[in-house]
């Protein structure tokens, strides 16, 4: 049945070659799309891939062929004709930074449209086909490239994603230097400017890799959404790229077998399964994602609920053995229950005569916790000059926070001999 | 009237909802401008499709009111998916727009191409939200756009106090006890409501232009928040009004760009043309102060030149000024012209000539000589000043002054003293 499946869609070659078109172009999306994400670009990116436009429209009305240099020419031309307007609106007009590439892309965007429209005749493209792309159709255009048919589109493409990983190779360094500490590498001596055109020019490159592919406007999604994922998996730049141009390369594929099972538009479905990519991370991202944030939040009180009861047990311990009176405090919570519950089943208290007693393993860190919190006491009492009743507090978050080494320069800060503020001896390390 | 005699009926009602619309919409946009949050209608905008596709397959419908509903969930829907995003991902904001925008207009175009893909009736239409079409409007349309948009004006005049207060200072606001958080939200669901009210005069992708550009257009002529929100209303009229006209005479254009154009040109009249922030207005401002600088310089070479009551040429006080005669700097005619006009410097008489040398055939009045004697005793204070300042404060005033005469230019020299 999947042979079945596979043959109905490679057999011919078309999917084959119209996924490899949109894994090509979101592969080059990814790469641009990481720089734009780091340096808080992304709207620029969404405003050139609208942009871009008219400029391929001109191109082609002046006798260029889709894809062929003069389009691309154009797209970069009108790329940083835009950013040039959002540049001139800010300083002549004191125009916002985002006001202006809204007034910018919108009016670039709009002339194209009409240029499209009224052009209708004479160039090769709609209005729907530049918004959402025609994957499907790419196929059909092909030209003979060493023996076999390759459709247009795959070859620029693939040539616009070489150009970028070259660019990309070259300039690295000076790419993550400007992103991260643009005014540092401009006092280095890194041409901070062209460095910023040579990424505006590179997303003008990939937006028109990917306008026959998937459309102007899901451009963005390829150039933000994959980035934006791959930031939530890592911190190092160099993986965040890799990681963007394999989630975009992924997404294509995905999309567009979702695309051909569901009958509907693959640009689309594309860019809905990125954002899919991105929820799933969002979610379960190993360090920062919400599940595992909410774990470890839950699993910290859980740890220091089990930690309080201990501790309790210690100081009930502690009281009986001055004549004081037997057996911790009542614990009422429910999470407190539950905590002594366990605690009984991993060995640490057991139930004795007059309550819950502390076993060896548990007195062993019971006594840690006590320790911890006393010490601290001691400390702030010597330095902070905090009235009496002001030191449990802070000490009671701490004391499951500090580790051995710590509590060893405290001590020794402290003095070995010495009692805590209240009068009540320091453990000593178990 | 007899001028609107030959418009249909329906255009007609059309136009005066599409032109509430736009009013509305620059209102709006206005404080949402002036709040810095130009582009959050953005991601609304690109949203509604999702909610315009799912409301038709939802009904079985093609009624305005219904898929418009539909939309304006579905923008609400991206909005609060961006405040969680701002609040709960480690995703930047811009970042966070553009995942909205692409993916809710990705879904949108899912929906909407699986519809047509299956030929349901009714869907083909559809497609015309992505750029807008208003030729489908009927009168009830039109009505129901006028009042959703006289609703938000009114909203707007209600808390306009408010909404000013916080788009300038959200930090006092904020210390003073408003809520600025709702205010801030209220205003964002007004502006969706004006996208979503948009959609069918400039469609899904460009809607976000007419809370835009009528209020930047607006805020280049004023600098009141009163003024700016009525003349953006009315820029939104003029966009929103020519571009329906024109797409009424050319039926295969869509609306939407044409509006944007329309906008477009408004803008960027405003920008070269307006008093004030405009760029012809602060070329001349720019070009005064220069001018009157070379008359400060020329004022100064001529009592130079004249100390014993003498007379002058205009080559000696440029070869002063420090350039060959007659090519003294830009402006160098004019400005002694000027001088001229302003009775500073006037021709020598018949009475001094016997005084004068070869080619002195010019000097300065009384009014002049006291002109360039306040100059040099401003400039003596200015150097003063500038000798007593801290360090600090002397690096940045040489930085901003390579020549620290400027702010004692004459007249209407521009004053930069800090």
């Amino acid at each position: 049945m999947v042979v079945d499946v596979l043959s109905r869609l490679f057999g011919d070659g078309m999917h084959a070659w119209a996924i490899a078109t949109a894994a090509m172009v979101a592969a080059g999306c990814g790469l641009v799309g990481t720089l734009l994400v780091v340096r808080r670009m992304s709207l620029v990116g969404d405003a050139i891939s609208h942009a871009v436009l008219p400029g391929i429209v001109l191109a082609v009305l002046a006798g260029g062929r889709p894809g062929g240099p003069l389009v691309l020419a154009g797209a970069v031309g009108a790329a940083l004709v835009t950013v040039w307007l959002t540049q001139l609106f800010r300083t002549q007009g004191g125009l916002a930074e985002d006001a202006g590439a809204g007034v910018a892309f919108t009016t670039l965007f709009a002339f194209g449209v009409v240029l499209v429209t009224a052009g209708a005749s004479r160039i090769d493209l709609d209005p729907g086909c530049v918004l959402h792309g025609v994957l499907e159709l790419v196929p059909f255009d092909t030209v003979p490239f060493a023996g076999i048919e390759v459709p247009r589109a795959f070859i620029t493409a693939t040539l616009v994603f070489a150009v970028v990983v070259l660019a990309a190779f070259v300039t690295w360094p000076l790419q993550v230097f400007t992103a991260f500490d643009s005014p540092a590498a401009q006092a280095a001596g890194v041409p901070v400017a062209a460095v910023t055109t040579g990424l505006l020019g590179s997303t003008a490159l990939v937006t028109v890799a990917g306008f026959e592919a998937v459309g102007a406007i899901l451009v963005v999604a390829m150039l933000v959404v994959p980035a934006a994922t791959a930031e939530l998996l890592t911190r190092r730049l160099h993986r965040m790229a890799v990681l963007a141009v394999v989630m975009g390369v992924a997404a294509a594929a995905i999309g567009y077998l979702l695309a051909w099972r569901w009958n509907t538009s693959a640009s689309g479905m594309i860019a809905v399964v990125l954002g899919m990519q991105y929820a799933a991370c969002l979610l379960l991202a190993p360090d920062h994602g919400l599940v595992a944030r909410l774990w470890s939040s839950c699993w910290f009180h859980w740890r220091v609920g089990c930690e309080d009861r201990l501790a309790a047990c210690w100081r009930a311990e502690e009281a009986s053995m001055h004549g004081g009176s037997a057996g911790p405090p009542a614990s009422t919570g429910f999470v407190d229950r539950l905590a002594l519950g366990w605690l009984a089943v991993t060995g640490h208290v057991r139930r004795g005569p007059g309550g819950w007693m502390l076993s060896e393993r548990g007195r062993a860190r019971a006594n840690t916790v006590v320790r911890s919190h006393r010490l601290w006491e001691a400390w702030l009492g010597r330095h902070a000059h905090l009235p009496l009743d002001h030191l449990h507090p802070p000490a009671e978050w701490i004391e499951h926070h500090l580790g051995a080494e710590v509590r060893r320069r405290i001590e020794a800060d402290v003095g070995v001999e010495a009692n805590d503020p209240h009068g009540r001896s320091i453990p000593p390390e178990p | 009237m007899s001028v609107l005699a030959g418009i249909p009926y329906n255009t007609l009602v059309v136009a005066v909802g599409v032109a509430a619309v736009g009013f509305a919409a620059g209102v709006v946009g206005s404080l949402g401008v002036l709040r810095k949050r130009a582009l959050v209608g953005d991601a609304a905008a690109h949203a509604t499709l999702v909610g315009v596709a799912g409301a038709f397959l939802a009904t079985g419908r093609r009624d305005l009111p219904v898929l418009l509903a539909g939309g304006l969930c579905s923008a609400l829907a991206a909005l609060g998916v961006l405040v969680l995003l701002r609040r709960w991902s480690r995703t930047r904001e811009d970042a966070a727009t553009a995942i909205v925008l692409g993916v809710s207009f990705g879904l949108g175009i899912t929906i909407v191409s699986g519809i047509t893909a299956r030929g349901i009736p009714g869907g083909a239409g559809l497609e015309q939200f992505l750029l807008g079409h208003t030729a489908a409007l009927t009168a009830g349309d039109a009505a129901m756009l006028a009042a959703v948009s006289a609703v938000a004006v009114a909203i707007v005049l209600l808390a306009a106090k408010e909404a000013t207060l916080v788009a300038f200072d959200p930090g006092f606001a904020a210390a003073t006890g408003w809520p600025v958080t709702f205010i801030d939200y209220a205003l964002v669901t007004l502006v969706a409501v004006m996208v979503v009210a948009g959609l069918p005069a400039a469609g899904a992708v460009l809607v976000t232009a007419l809370v835009v550009i009528p209020p930047v257009a607006a805020r280049q002529w004023t600098d009141r928040v009163g003024r700016m929100l009525a003349l953006s209303g009315v820029f939104g009229v003029v966009a929103a009004v020519v571009g329906v006209a024109i797409s009424a005479v050319v039926p295969r254009l869509a609306t939407g760009p044409l509006v944007v154009l329309a906008a477009a040109a408004i803008f960027v009249a405003s920008f070269l043309a307006a008093p004030g922030r405009g760029w012809w207005a602060r070329l001349r401002r720019q070009r005064a102060v220069e001018q009157a600088w070379v008359r400060g310089r020329m004022l100064s070479a001529a009592a130079e030149v004249s100390v014993d009551g003498g007379g002058f040429s205009k080559q000696r006080i440029a070869k002063l000024m420090g350039g060959e005669a007659g090519s003294a700097g830009p402006g160098f005619e004019a400005a002694f012209v000027s001088l001229v006009r302003q009775a500073l410097v006037t021709p020598a008489s018949a009475v001094t000539a016997g005084r004068l040398e070869e080619g002195d055939r010019w000097r300065l009045t009384e009014a002049g000589l006291a002109a360039a004697t306040e100059r040099s005793r401003r400039l003596e204070r200015w150097n003063d000043l500038i000798a007593a300042a801290p360090q600090e404060a002397r690096e940045r005033l040489t930085i901003d002054l390579p020549d620290p005469g400027r702010a004692a230019g004459t007249d209407s020299g521009e004053r930069r003293v800090p």
